[in-house]
């Protein structure tokens, strides 16, 4: 130690003429823009999803109901309301935010004498902070709490797939299908949005815990018909899906088909993982008119309830419009077979080649059954009734799918022109493809609608995938006329389509007619939506029987018709896709159990 | 100088052992005073109380007790989601909030296998924000220690150049003590732009005041003589205690995480940590002293060798259903107080089954403080304490 | 590590020997032989810090999982020693003379999970909790989430809802529920 070192220290008193670092007056001072501050929600974005409230480790975010935001298909009408008192500004909740809706603002000071006012719900109770543009974000790039690509499912390569009417959809992997279920929130948006109502986050989670048997149960409780709806489900769930908000949504449809797919095709195994091995009987019994998916939901339900069902189905096997008029590229016919086996092993006696009505009546089913349930579909094409649409070589696309699956002989020209935009048009473009294909080792068709590319009713892989193997697709044009050479068609004249609805949204298209196109073609096929067929229907039935428009029967929301003991579901209601049939057939099952329980 | 000034006195009749070997102290016989420092008074570090017997003005015994600040952070981890788990950890130790997130980031990397996967720039980041936290709490620490002798600017100065790396820390994390910045599988955001102008000019403010504090500390008689010869640590108790980082280094012994275990880009960077081998308050205070410089260059280092650009964030599973196979491991690194480990065990759920913190007050301030504290005096405690630069959150976790 | 294990192994007849890494491995060894291996390992393989000691409940195979943590400084390699001990009335041989940190541990332990080490100095003070009367609060079965119920008062007026829940009820309130399928049914 020396002197030096009693003289230092007093260095320090040249700071005293140093101005004081000191901020003055802290109360708006302007925190960083990345800072962590009061939340604010676009509401209108926001989905009520509840991720945040998932991810919150305090427990502070609630869901609460909002004046004036409806619960709807893909919006649950709740939003977050968050509590300050447990709040610690981790941010969590922005980064997995579904619609990046969430944000903090970097404004930090408020005050307040009441304690309640720190519980508020952001973007419903208005604050100063809700116009502030900066604070913490979603980090970028690259940043995700969950996968945002969905895994890609294998198909056939579409040369290789228009070779024959081979399955093209390959189906997840084990890795694969738990990679994209891990994709899933868990959020159950989806749930309202599918007619069934399935149990979507249920089944996708008993995949992520590897067990198939539970994911089946779950499937069964809402869908008798997993295999089926796997593969051909109109995947409504998948367009509110709360992931495909900023990314693709969740493969629903195909995780549910790789969860049945796991299950070998045997009843018994079947009867076990399901419980259904003793079923009491309860001595009552319905009849089923046809074997379509409702029929076959209203059948597997009341299967349980230890209902004696018979069906009764005009063709030679079951499944009707999923058989016969849906390609078997799409649903291949052990899948359908799998399903209804399992259905029929629960006691369901299906009598082929009846024609109720003409083999049977339907007063004779009543007399022999407690009630009848009737899902008798849209089996009857339509036509355009344009000039030249009554030709011989003019053919219905459901009786050509018919025909291809029931063997009999299906006419195939070398050029071909298909009307309509719809699944069933995309169907019979993609099966003429292929029969062309395998007779003239050449694609030549054209499909042509009414609606343009952007709202044509048909699903877009459908369209992408029919380009992909040759077919020419070009919506926007109506139909005008058939046109006739000697005695055999040899095109179809269009005129290009400027709306289809008039002003009152009823159907009245326009037409351009300067811009007229003639589509070449040996055979013209029309599917352009089918009719039901309620022949079965005496004259004393209709009369206790109310329609409403374009012909339909009249049902309660329990799918009951005027006749207490007549119920009706499916195509002929509601729909049409298989979805709406097995929801209908549910419901139906479950008012047809309360109906012969009154007395009880 | 008179003698009667150096009055020595004899302890070695009393206070008499009792045959367990603990130490017989009647309170009714007057010769000994109880007293508590603690919990609350501002010299101690943190909301700890230590239990002195006096004799006098020596202390004859020392307890320390621990527990006000105990909110179960181990067992709340354990109950939330891997992804839920670093906020919470943070707070563990409030001085370098940064090592807490770092080492949960890392354990659960390590047992899910994705430790490969983290990106570099995220890496790099990772650094730059746990050596940032190391300089905000020497700047606290260091002038902190010139504070237990009344040289109270020491402290006022710490505190403003803290508070302007917090300003750095809000801009890049969003927060300015607890940053949630580090997640498992890489960071939450880039630099933002013009990040490193501010901070080289932040550093340049910190250069010179660091020449200010070694005028205020070491060159300072005041400071000399409480410092020099006072609570020394023998090289020989480094490893009967567990003696970890400066403590360790200022006594001679030159351990490093850093520089041992090499994580994160460490291998990149050209330092070499500070040594001492008096093992005095002094000796310390010098080594951290030191360290402040090179952390200053550490960052430097950092900042002029990390990519402008790129990812931040491994492609990781779902963070609301991630699960992690059974497993165990421990994760280091080196804290501004030494060897900060963590012991992580997973059981294949969706939630970690233990999660233990090895803090270096866990040993600094319970067996070791207890044991130097005997026979100094009362104004000696607060030196020695802050000297071993306890930290009581990340004892009783 | 490797060579260290191997001339070990044999010695202490250990079991579930598991290598992480070059520098860190864990071995379960059985409880009479854990505090003799522990010095065997400070005195001759010179593994001379000791870490940390920690315990792991494993509630589902009624066993306490105790840890202890060595590090070599000089081949900067740490190794875990575990041993298994009944979770009824559990009790360990102490370590406090090997380490002068130990007996702090050991304290905490015995607070935290209700271990006993006998011969500790100060094992029956509190650590961190003062007059707990409850189980030892790190125990698995220890329902922290109920404890804070039941000790606390939770904020009144907050109520949340299942978005799944909410919907079903706002939008299909009459969707029929095939009554639940199970097991004793059959």
């Amino acid at each position: 130690m020396n002197i030096k070192d009693v003289f230092t220290p007093f260095t320090t008193w040249s700071k005293v003429v140093k101005d004081p670092v000191t901020i003055k007056n802290p109360i708006g001072r302007e925190a960083a823009p990345r800072y962590r501050g009061f939340h604010k929600n676009d509401i209108d974005v926001c989905i009520g999803c509840g991720t945040c409230e998932a991810i919150c480790e305090n427990q502070a975010i609630d869901l609460v109901p909002v004046e004036g935001i409806e619960t709807k298909s893909g919006d649950s009408g709740l939003r977050p309301r968050i509590d300050y008192g447990r709040c610690c500004w981790c941010a969590l909740c922005v980064d997995i935010c579904t619609t990046n809706s969430l944000n903090l603002t970097n404004e930090y000071t408020w005050v307040d004498t009441d304690p309640d006012a720190f519980i508020f719900t952001p973007g419903v109770d208005k604050k100063s902070w809700d116009t502030k543009e900066e604070g913490w974000k979603k980090p970028v790039p690259n940043y995700h709490f969950y996968g945002q690509t969905r895994v890609p499912m294998e198909e056939l390569h579409a040369e290789e797939r228009v070779e024959s009417f081979v399955e093209f959809v390959k189906g997840y992997s084990k890795k694969q299908a738990e990679e994209e279920a891990d994709r899933c929130v868990a959020c159950g948006i989806c749930t309202a949005t599918c007619p069934a109502h399935m149990g979507i986050p249920d089944y996708i989670a008993a995949i992520r815990n590897e067990d198939m048997e539970e994911g089946m149960r779950i499937l069964y409780d809402t869908n008798p018909l997993p295999e089926i709806c796997g593969r051909i489900c109109t995947h409504k769930c998948e367009d509110v899906c709360s992931v495909g908000v900023n990314g693709d949504p969740l493969s629903i449809r195909w995780l549910k088909r790789y969860i049945a797919d796991q299950i070998p095709a045997d009843v018994d195994k079947y009867n076990e993982i399901l419980y259904t091995k003793d079923i009491k009987n309860n001595n009552k019994k319905v009849a089923i008119i046809g074997t379509g998916p409702s029929s076959l939901s209203s059948a597997y339900y009341l299967s349980l309830l230890g209902y004696k069902i018979t069906m009764y189905e005009k063709l030679p096997q079951a499944g009707g419009m999923m058989r016969y008029g849906i390609p078997e590229y799409r649903l291949p016919y052990d899948a359908i077979d799998k399903d209804i086996d399992y259905i029929v092993s629960l006691g369901v006696d299906i009598k082929y080649n009846v024609t109720v009505g003409k083999d049977i009546t339907l007063e004779q089913l009543h007399e022999e059954n407690d009630a009848v349930f009737a899902g008798t579909g849209l089996h009857l094409g339509r036509s355009t009734r344009i000039p030249g649409s009554d030709h011989e070589n003019v053919y219905q696309s459901v009786d050509l799918l018919r025909d291809i699956v029931t063997g009999a002989e299906v006419p195939v020209e070398r050029k071909v022109v298909v009307i309509g935009g719809g699944n069933v048009a995309m169907d019979i473009t993609r099966s003429m493809a292929r029969l062309q294909k395998a007779k003239y080792g050449e694609v030549n068709i054209i499909t042509t609608s009414l609606e343009s590319e952007d709202i044509m009713p048909a699903d877009r892989e459908e369209v992408v995938e029919a380009r992909e193997e040759g077919c020419t697709i070009i919506p926007g044009y109506g139909p005008q006329e058939v046109m006739i050479e000697n005695g055999k068609v040899v095109g179809l004249r269009v005129w290009k389509c400027l709306s289809i609805f008039d002003e009152n949204h009823n159907f009245n298209p326009k037409f351009d007619e300067s811009d007229e196109r003639v589509f070449e073609g040996d055979m013209v096929i029309e599917s352009i939506g089918q009719g039901m067929d309620l022949s079965y229907l005496s004259e004393d039935t209709k009369k206790g029987l109310e329609f409403g428009p374009r012909g339909r029967v009249q049902t309660n929301d329990n799918f009951q018709t005027s006749l207490p003991w007549l119920f009706m579901g499916g195509d002929i209601i509601q729909g049409p896709d298989v979805i709406h049939g097995i929801a209908n057939g549910h419901r139906a099952a479950m008012a047809i159990d309360d109906f012969l329980n009154q007395g009880r | 100088m008179s003698k009667i000034f150096d009055f020595k006195p004899d302890r070695s009749k009393y206070p008499a052992k009792k045959a367990d070997g603990t130490l017989d102290v009647d309170l009714r016989s007057q010769k000994y005073v109880k007293l508590w420092l603690g919990p609350n008074h501002p010299g101690v570090t943190g909301n700890m109380a230590v239990e002195l017997t006096l004799a006098g003005d020596e202390i004859v015994e020392a307890k320390t007790h621990v527990g006000y600040l105990h909110r179960g952070f181990e067992k709340l981890i354990e109950r939330r989601l891997y992804v839920q788990g670093f906020p919470t950890s943070i707070r563990m130790c409030v001085a370098e909030p940064d090592t807490n997130e770092y080492l949960i980031a890392r354990s659960t990397e390590v047992l899910s296998g994705y430790d490969k996967d983290i990106p570099e720039m995220a890496q790099w980041l990772r650094m730059l924000s746990l050596e940032m936290a190391r300089l905000q709490g020497l700047l606290r620490g260091v002038p902190g220690q010139a504070g237990t002798f009344s040289l109270g600017i020491g402290v006022q100065w710490g505190v403003y150049l803290r508070d302007l790396i917090l300003d750095r820390f809000e801009e890049l994390t969003g927060a300015r003590v607890y940053h949630m910045y580090i997640i498992p599988g890489g960071v939450r955001g880039l630099l933002p732009d013009g990040f490193k102008k501010r901070m080289e000019e932040n550093l340049k403010e910190i250069d010179n005041f660091i020449i200010r504090i070694r005028q205020l500390m070491f060159d300072n008689a005041i400071f000399k003589k409480r410092s020099v010869g006072i609570g020394v640590i023998p090289k020989e108790w480094v490893d009967l205690y567990g003696i970890v980082g400066t403590n360790a280094r200022a006594c001679g012994v030159k351990r490093d995480v850093r520089k041992d275990n090499p994580y994160l880009m460490y291998e990149q960077l050209d330092f070499d940590p500070p040594t001492a081998t008096e093992g005095d308050i002094y000796a310390r205070s010098w080594v951290r002293w030191q360290e402040l410089i090179q952390t200053v260059d550490l960052i430097r280092q950092i900042m002029a060798k990390m990519p402008e650009k790129g990812d931040i964030r491994a492609k990781m599973p779902n963070v609301l259903h991630w699960r992690i196979p059974k497993g165990e491991t421990y994760n280091k690194l080196e804290s501004g107080r030494g060897e900060y480990g963590m012991y992580y065990v997973t059981d294949g759920s969706d939630k970690p089954r233990r999660v233990n913190l090895r803090g270096p007050s866990y040993t600094h301030a319970i067996a070791l403080l207890e044991k130097m504290l005997i026979g100094t005096n009362i104004a000696d405690v607060h030196a020695t304490m802050v000297s071993l630069q306890t930290c009581p959150p990340e004892i009783e976790r | 590590m490797k060579e260290i294990l191997d001339r070990i192994t044999p010695k202490y007849d250990l079991q579930d020997v598991s290598i992480k890494d070059d520098l860190q491995a864990y071995v379960v060894v059985e409880k009479k032989l854990a505090i003799d291996m522990v010095t065997y390992m400070r005195d001759y393989e010179g593994f001379s810090h000791f870490v940390l000691m920690s315990c792991v409940d494993w509630i589902e195979d009624n066993k306490l999982q105790l840890l202890y943590l060595l590090n070599n400084p000089e081949k900067k390699c740490v190794i875990g020693i575990k041993v298994f001990i009944d979770r009824e009335n559990p009790s360990m041989q102490s370590a406090h003379h090997l380490w002068k940190q130990i007996w702090t541990y050991q304290r905490e332990l015995r607070e935290a999970f209700g271990i006993d080490f006998p011969g500790s100095p100060r094992i029956e003070e509190n650590f961190v909790l003062e007059g707990w009367t409850d189980k030892p609060h790190m125990l698995r079965d220890f329902d922290t989430n109920k404890y804070a119920e039941e000790t606390y008062f939770p904020r009144t007026g907050r109520s949340t809802n299942d978005p799944a829940t909410y919907m079903r009820q706002k939008l299909y309130p009459n969707q029929p529920v095939t009554a639940k399928k199970n097991k004793d049914d059959e």
